[in-house]
């Protein structure tokens, strides 16, 4: 089931090294880039139906097409590495194991929406990340990938690296651009979007890793041998993190459509020990979870989750055996959410700490049935009602939990504690 | 008028004013949307979400009001279920950390929280958890006294710093419901504006040092006046009381919104300046060393008016149009000489680019206007042909040494008008209390050019008059304020009622005010 257009070069050794990765093909597309009239490369990169990694799925060409066209503004691009979503670990990857497919992406991307000056935007946390993507860039300066002239052409892109601090709204785009900018980082009102007024005020462009690394493989091979993998609305392939409880976690890369149990069994050898399946979290903490006779019938990707009431999201999928504590689970992810609200919009700042004191309350065995209705009416009375969907990726997986495993929290506040079987000691 | 457009709100057309928001633009006819973080000095901010809004016409469910420009024939939803909803769940997270102990809160009566708690939610507590325990009595600096409890993070204090004072001492720090608003360590608030983010401060989290605690806000008697703290003439709001057994005293003074001139805020300087108005009056008359009645002593000055061989009057420059106007007349009348000298109201380099001028008279410009003579050689002139010298409530003080007064005033009758007591007082033969500038009613020239008008505030317990009164009381040929109002409108070409004058003032013509600025 694996395929190998993203992580083709992960397994070989060095691959991060320039010397490595041009044997193999890296910057092999620049010759073919520079042919093509940036509008052709926007128009390939729409029809290959590449769609943004990040999490929301935005088709990327389409992104591109809200350029205002001359501004006489410089455009900017910010790739967003912040990666921190609980159970995506993806762009690691990518950063560590194939830098140069990134800035070979990079190059394609500023070239098509005429950006000169590229940020990098990573979390704080990736240190080893930074250092590898470093080195990457400075190799590639050295050797003529950046700078002045790229690649000989009469084109000049200069990257930075921008590291954050450590907060999770970061990644939210807006909020990358105030951090970039040296202020808190706090989602802005939209509109005006980035791509009219983005960093510094000026247009600016803003994709995923992942989305920008896919950018080499359809530029080199076109977008229909990018629109072989995958499902007609979903295509290409994603590096999908498996973690929880299974028997094989790890990084894999999938084309989209692949039915999500099957993927669970035979890519991730399924649920360790033995154990029954409890639910799936399908891409990362902020995505409602799935049941698992729901799990059934979901594929990997972004159609299939809508209609299953849950969202493709970063493409971190978590499977929960039935050792697991919904409540405790629950409390742990209101609690990271509740940590990183910026505390800017009043439903979130105020809303998040509420329902964080009523989960504890619950998990001490001092709650009452109407904690539960009230943490229920509190995820629909924060949800969109703020700048950012930070507060929505923390109400919606509550909701779910709330409604799919109501009698575990039931049990709690009847004082018998968790109702999940015990861990057994092994 | 600017251009104007129709929108539907709640379904009833209504006309407002194009390109501003739905906040301002429906707020101008009458209609409410609650908010907390908007300010129309600040702009929008988007963080407290009370505006949300529906509009009808495919954009997302909700929208913030205080971002949404008005648009013609948009559908503004505001009394919806869903929309009242929302207020009232806002409400509840802005309330469930907030101390709910209004009536030891120096701003109830005068709280958003407490205002909108009424109007759009009125529910009770579902707060079963500890509240989230914050800082109290933080002392920030230029007299700002912080209660972080209260707070409401909308930031408007923030954006205050830097947006208008562009100083920034204050910031939001932490995240979430640990998010506080603070002064950096050792550097508390240090610009000459700061208490205008007590005003702006939608709850009770920015205080006064200086105010809290003293009133209760219903208690205060609101009016409308102009701070004479310097030539700006900043549009104030008196907010004064007489409490049992006490004077009619001034307990603060507000900025009052005048687009033309101060627009939302005041100086800290001026906001201070009620202490002077309220302290060190004078309150008696005297006549040699022996009090006397104000009648009594107008009476012994009419004979020493009859008496003299001439006189000459020294205007202040704080004092109104009218009160020149009378003395100017007066004095042609007697042919007594008149100056306006007062260099020493003028504090060099004192003033900014924003609101405070070097001048701190309020009505220099006035002075000018009416032909008054303010220079040195001229006053030197006046006393030295006069016997009788009348002090028309100027601080003489401030422009001359004790020694040069003295030798000035030796072998001449000096009368003094003073709304306050001053160390020239003691060398008057004659010492009449008047009223100062927030107990009459009366007008001035900015150091714009703009005339504005101002009315009676506060009614003293001494009863003074106000200099007009006294001038008319010794024979001025402008007897009532109608009078001296019509005179003046003569002088400056405008009808004398002054009842044409808006409430923001009116900009006198560029020639008049060339004279005013040379």
């Amino acid at each position: 089931m694996e395929v190998k257009i993203l992580s083709a070069k992960f397994a070989i050794k060095d691959a991060h090294k320039l010397r490595v990765a041009k044997k193999h093909g890296a910057y092999a597309t620049l010759e073919k880039l520079f042919a093509m009239p940036p509008a052709e490369v926007i128009d390939e990169v729409k029809r290959s139906g590449l769609r943004g990694r990040g999490g929301a799925g935005f088709p990327a060409g389409v992104k591109w097409g809200f350029l205002p066209k001359d501004t006489g503004k410089p455009i900017y691009l910010a790739v967003n590495s912040d990666e921190s979503e609980p159970a995506t670990f993806k762009d690691r990857y990518i950063l560590v194991k194939d830098p140069h497919m990134l800035l070979e992406g990079i190059i394609i991307c500023s070239y098509a929406i005429g950006s000169h000056d590229t940020y990098i935007y990573i979390r704080g946390e990736y240190t080893s990340q930074v250092k590898a993507l470093q080195a990457a860039i400075d190799e590639a300066y050295n050797a003529g990938y950046l700078g002045e002239k790229i690649a000989g052409q009469d084109y000049r892109i200069d990257v930075t690296v921008h590291r954050g601090a450590g907060a999770y709204v970061c990644g939210e785009e807006t909020a990358l651009l105030e951090s970039i900018e040296g202020k808190k980082g706090q989602p802005r009102a939209k509109p005006p979007f980035p791509a009219v007024s983005g960093l510094y005020g000026c247009p600016t462009i803003i994709n995923n890793v992942q989305s920008i690394a896919s950018l080499p493989f359809i530029i080199a091979n076109g977008a229909d041998a990018y629109r072989a993998y995958g499902t007609e609305k979903s295509s290409g392939t994603h590096l999908f993190g498996i973690s929880g409880h299974v028997t094989r976690p790890g990084m894999y890369e999938l084309p989209l459509g692949l039915p999500l149990l099957e993927v669970i069994d035979k890519v991730a050898g399924g649920v360790w020990k033995k154990r029954k399946l409890k639910g799936i979290i399908p891409g990362g903490s902020s995505t409602p979870v799935l049941l698992p006779e729901e799990a059934e019938t979901v594929t990997l990707d972004y159609e299939s989750m809508a209609e299953h009431k849950t969202m493709f999201g970063s493409g971190g999928i978590v499977v929960l055996d039935e050792t697991v504590d919904i409540v405790a689970l629950v409390k742990n992810l209101i609690d990271f959410y509740h940590h990183e609200s910026c505390g800017q919009c009043t439903p979130c700042r105020e809303g998040l700490g509420w329902m964080l004191k009523i989960i504890k309350k619950i998990l001490r065995g001092e709650g009452e049935m109407a904690d539960i209705d009230l943490l229920r009416e509190l995820c629909d009375n924060i949800e969109m009602k703020t700048v950012c969907v930070l507060s929505a990726a923390c109400t919606m997986p509550v909701r779910s939990y709330l409604d799919k495993f109501r009698p575990e929290f039931e049990a709690y506040i009847a004082k018998a504690g968790s109702s999940a079987p015990a861990v057994q000691q092994e | 008028m600017a251009d104007t457009v129709k929108l539907l709100v709640n379904g009833v057309e209504v006309e407002v004013e194009a390109g501003k928001n739905l906040i301002d633009a429906i707020g101008a006819v009458g209609i409410e949307i609650p908010h907390l973080c908007y300010h129309p000095a600040l702009g929008a901010d988007g963080n407290c979400r009370m505006c949300l809004v529906g509009i009808e016409d495919g954009r997302p469910p909700l929208v913030p009001a205080c971002k949404t420009p008005a648009i013609a024939g948009m559908k503004v939803l505001l009394d919806a279920e869903h929309i009242k909803k929302i207020q009232h769940d806002v409400m509840e997270f802005e309330l469930i950390n907030h101390p709910t102990d209004c009536p030891v809160c120096d701003q109830a009566g005068e709280c958003k929280l407490q205002d909108y708690y009424m109007s759009y939610d009125g529910r009770e507590s579902r707060m079963t958890v500890p509240q989230v325990v914050k800082g109290k009595k933080m002392d920030f600096g230029c007299g700002v006294v912080h209660d972080q409890e209260r707070c409401v993070l909308c930031g408007r204090c923030v954006r205050f710093c830097r947006q208008i004072t562009k100083t920034g001492e204050l910031g939001i720090i932490n995240r979430s419901d640990q998010a506080r608003v603070n002064i950096f360590p050792g550097q508390p608030l240090h610009n000459r504006y700061a208490q205008n983010v007590v005003d702006l401060c939608p709850v009770g989290a920015m205080t006064s040092a200086d105010f809290r605690f003293k009133q209760r806000v219903w208690f205060l008697k609101k009016a409308p006046g102009i701070c004479h703290g310097c030539a700006r003439g900043c549009n104030i709001t008196i907010d004064h009381n007489r409490e049992k057994y006490q004077d009619d005293l001034i307990y603060r003074l507000r900025p009052r919104h005048n687009p033309l001139i101060n627009g939302y805020f005041i100086c800290d300087d001026g906001r201070m300046s009620y202490r002077e108005e309220n302290g060190n009056r004078l309150i008696e008359a005297r006549h040699g060393r022996v009090a006397r009645s104000t009648d009594e002593a107008m009476i012994a000055v009419t004979s020493e008016f009859a008496a003299a061989e001439k006189i000459a009057f020294i205007l202040s420059p704080d004092s109104s149009l009218e009160q020149l106007v009378a003395v100017q007349a007066l004095a042609d009348q007697l042919g007594a000489g008149v100056t306006g000298y007062s260099d020493g109201y003028i504090k060099e380099g004192d003033g900014d680019d924003y609101l405070i001028r070097d001048d701190k008279s309020a009505n220099r410009a006035g002075l000018g206007l009416l032909g008054i003579d303010c220079s040195r050689d001229n006053f030197n002139s006046a006393v030295s042909q006069a016997s009788l010298v009348v002090n028309c409530n100027n601080d003489l003080g401030l422009s001359l040494g004790a020694d040069e007064l003295t030798a000035l005033f030796a072998g001449r009758l000096l009368i003094s008008f003073a709304s306050h007591q001053r160390d020239l007082d003691a060398m008057a033969e004659i010492v009449i209390p008047i009223a100062s500038w927030s107990e009459y009613a009366g007008s001035i020239v900015n150091c714009q050019g703009i005339l504005q008008t101002f009315p009676k505030a506060l009614s003293k317990n001494h009863h003074p008059e106000e200099l007009r009164t006294m001038i008319g009381r010794l024979g001025s040929p402008l007897p009532s304020l109608a009078d001296c109002r019509s005179r003046l409108g003569e002088l400056l070409g405008i009808p004398g009622d002054f009842a044409m004058i808006p409430a923001e003032g009116l900009q006198l013509n560029e020639s008049e005010a060339a004279d005013v600025n040379p």
